[in-house]
């Protein structure tokens, strides 16, 4: 019984992961389906989300469940302008500009927030930061169920988003077939803006949700921009539902590996996994790419 | 050819030129060192990125094989440095084969993650396999034999094995800028398909590509082993040092003879700078000039610079490249 209760909370703790991932992964999904633009700095947002909630909570005393409400329109707003200033002006060039574009605006973010706040770790301290749920013999940390369920809502309102507004639906068509949308009339430079903004907002708020368990220094992107890469080609390239799969089959592969094979080779385990699905099912695990 | 000639003579400049370097600055020597280090593997990263066309984000593991492979063989087994060197070379080439049999198939974006997740593999092999490559705590080279009484750990002769190995890589770059190989993976480069239909089988010169690559950035990779004498997995295997090389030769040229040496110059010069100002967010440097040569441009200072050239005395596009 007790192996079958620590499975339990090895698989529970990988859901709980995993969502984090997934929301990361859903942002890279939509940007490269959208705009076929590969981000290289989806880390680099997050931290720049988590030091954002950072400032919010140590300046205004903004508790980072509230402070989403503050950071989501802002960084769809640095998302889009990102877009607008580096990436559409380049539209047009070979497609490994976008990725060093990416990789320089990455570089920027993360070497501002290292002269900005230093090196060290810094953390908050909430009355909720260590408190647990029980359920049965199961415990699940509170903070991370509150970021799930925050991470389940994000998702089901982009999916209403994409599926029941005109600008959903003008954004899948953009994905679909650039020309023909122009042809019926989307304004597809726009379309693209938003998506990053969207995609930017969500790697964001992925960073704001880890505040309260996570210590925040200046790279602690690069392990996310790493997961995101693997969340985006375990689902294929562009397709935004996948992602929570690829999310969720990431966190629970990583979980399950670290407990009973080798937790020193944690990431290594869903790199392996990347790349089999690169080499023999580039489109993903869940057939053809779709937003 | 005349052309192919003068590209000759100035590698020879250039090298000539370097050559005055520690006497010129004999305090900064450090700086010189790495400038000539990552010179030379920032060129030889080109090999396959610039000339091939294929953005490698994972030259760190190539880097990390030549250093380790060097040290480890002198720390557990005595091999003199320069052998184990060669054996760095070697092993760097043979698992650019396997690796680039592996995912040449793959193309763009998709490449350039690839080659990522294999050197984060490897750093993460690196870190746990504790017995053989010492774990996170890294090496320590303490003491190293001296070949005609040259000691390896002086700045002075490592700037000149270092300025070596980038004669070499350079004359690497000159004869892929004038033989039939060179012209192959430009081919591959702009317009797969076609070269392709001319009868140029990609994979097998993308292979060949690499593998050249491969080997003088594991040279490099032992150089830099002895230069910074300890190493540990998260500095020499690191995705930042990958992206370092490939920000270098695009920065400086990506695809040209002495790009990646300009580019060397200008970052690792611009960096020492700042570190001044930014601590040890120097690194900001490179993001700024990245974003600013993608956008301005793309050929970056080599290119920006021969446009400037050739549109001067006309100037009928004014402000359509600033060079530098």
């Amino acid at each position: 019984m007790a192996e079958v209760t620590s499975l339990i909370q090895v698989v529970v703790s990988g859901v709980l992961t995993g969502g984090v991932y997934a929301i990361v992964g859903i942002g890279l999904s939509l940007i490269f389906g959208v705009m076929r633009v590969v981000n290289f700095a989806p880390g680099e947002f997050l931290a720049l989300g988590m030091y954002g909630a950072l400032l919010l909570f140590t300046r205004f005393h903004l508790d980072p469940y509230l402070a989403i409400v503050v950071i989501l329109p802002a960084a769809v707003l640095l998302g889009y302008m990102v877009e607008k200033v580096f990436i559409a002006p380049i539209a047009h060039a070979p497609e490994h500009s976008s990725i060093l574009m990416t990789v320089g605006v990455g570089l920027v973010i993360s070497n501002l927030l290292l002269f900005g706040f230093g090196a060290q770790p810094q953390s908050i301290y909430t009355a909720y930061s260590t408190s647990t749920l029980r359920l049965g013999a199961v415990t699940f940390s509170l903070p991370l169920t509150v970021s799930f369920f925050i991470t389940v809502a994000a998702i089901a309102g982009l999916y209403a988003v994409l599926t029941r507004t005109e600008v959903g639906r003008a954004m899948r068509a953009t994905a679909q077939n650039r020309d023909a949308a122009e042809l019926v009339g989307v304004d597809t430079a726009q379309m693209r803006g938003l998506a990053f903004g969207i995609g930017i907002a969500l790697a964001m708020l992925a960073g704001t949700l880890l505040l309260p368990v996570l210590y925040v220094i200046p790279t602690v992107g690069g392990v996310f921009t790493l997961k995101a890469f693997v969340v985006t080609v375990l689902a294929g390239m562009g397709n935004v539902l996948g992602a929570i799969g690829g999310g969720l089959i990431l966190g629970v592969a990583e979980s399950l590996g670290a407990t009973y094979v080798s937790s020193g080779y944690r990431d290594a385990f869903g790199l392996i996994a990347f790349l089999l699905v690169l080499l023999f099912k580039p489109a993903g695990l869940f057939g053809r790419s779709r937003v | 050819m005349e052309r192919a000639g003068r590209t000759l003579l100035a590698v020879l400049v250039v090298v000539a030129a370097l050559a005055l370097y520690p006497q010129l600055f004999p305090t900064r020597l450090n700086l010189g060192v790495a400038i000539v280090l990552f010179a030379a593997m920032a060129t030889a990263w080109d090999v396959l990125g610039g000339w091939g066309g294929q953005l490698s984000l994972g030259h760190a593991a190539l880097l990390g094989i030549g250093g380790y492979t060097m040290a480890l063989l002198s720390l557990r087994l005595g091999v003199a440095p320069w052998w184990g060197m060669l054996a760095g070379v070697a092993l760097a080439a043979l698992f650019a084969a396997g690796w680039g049999w592996l995912v040449f198939r793959l193309r763009g974006p998709y490449f350039a993650l690839s080659t990522i997740a294999v050197a984060e593999m490897l750093r993460l092999v690196a870190i746990n396999w504790k017995r053989v490559t010492g774990g996170a705590e890294g090496l320590f080279i303490k003491t190293l034999p001296q070949p005609l009484g040259l000691n390896l750990f002086d700045r002075t002769v490592e700037f000149y094995l270092g300025l070596g190995l980038l004669g070499l890589t350079l004359l690497v770059a000159w004869w892929l800028s004038w033989s039939r190989f060179g012209y192959y993976l430009q081919a591959i480069r702009e317009d797969q398909e076609s070269a392709q239909a001319m009868g140029v089988n990609p994979t097998r010169y993308k292979i060949l590509a690499f593998m050249l690559s491969a080997a003088f950035t594991a040279a490099g990779g032992a150089l830099f082993a002895l230069y910074v004498s300890f190493f540990e997995p998260h500095i020499i295997f690191d995705i930042g040092v990958s992206v370092e090389l490939a920000l270098i030769a695009y920065i400086g040229g990506a695809g040209t003879v002495f790009g990646p040496t300009i580019g060397a110059v200008l970052l690792l010069a611009a960096g020492d700078l700042f570190r001044n100002y930014f601590q040890q967010a120097n690194l900001l440097i490179y993001g700024i000039l990245i974003i600013l040569i993608v956008r301005f441009a793309p050929e970056g200072v080599v290119g920006g610079w021969a446009f400037v050239v050739r549109r001067w005395p006309r100037a009928r596009r004014p402000a359509a490249a600033p060079a530098e």
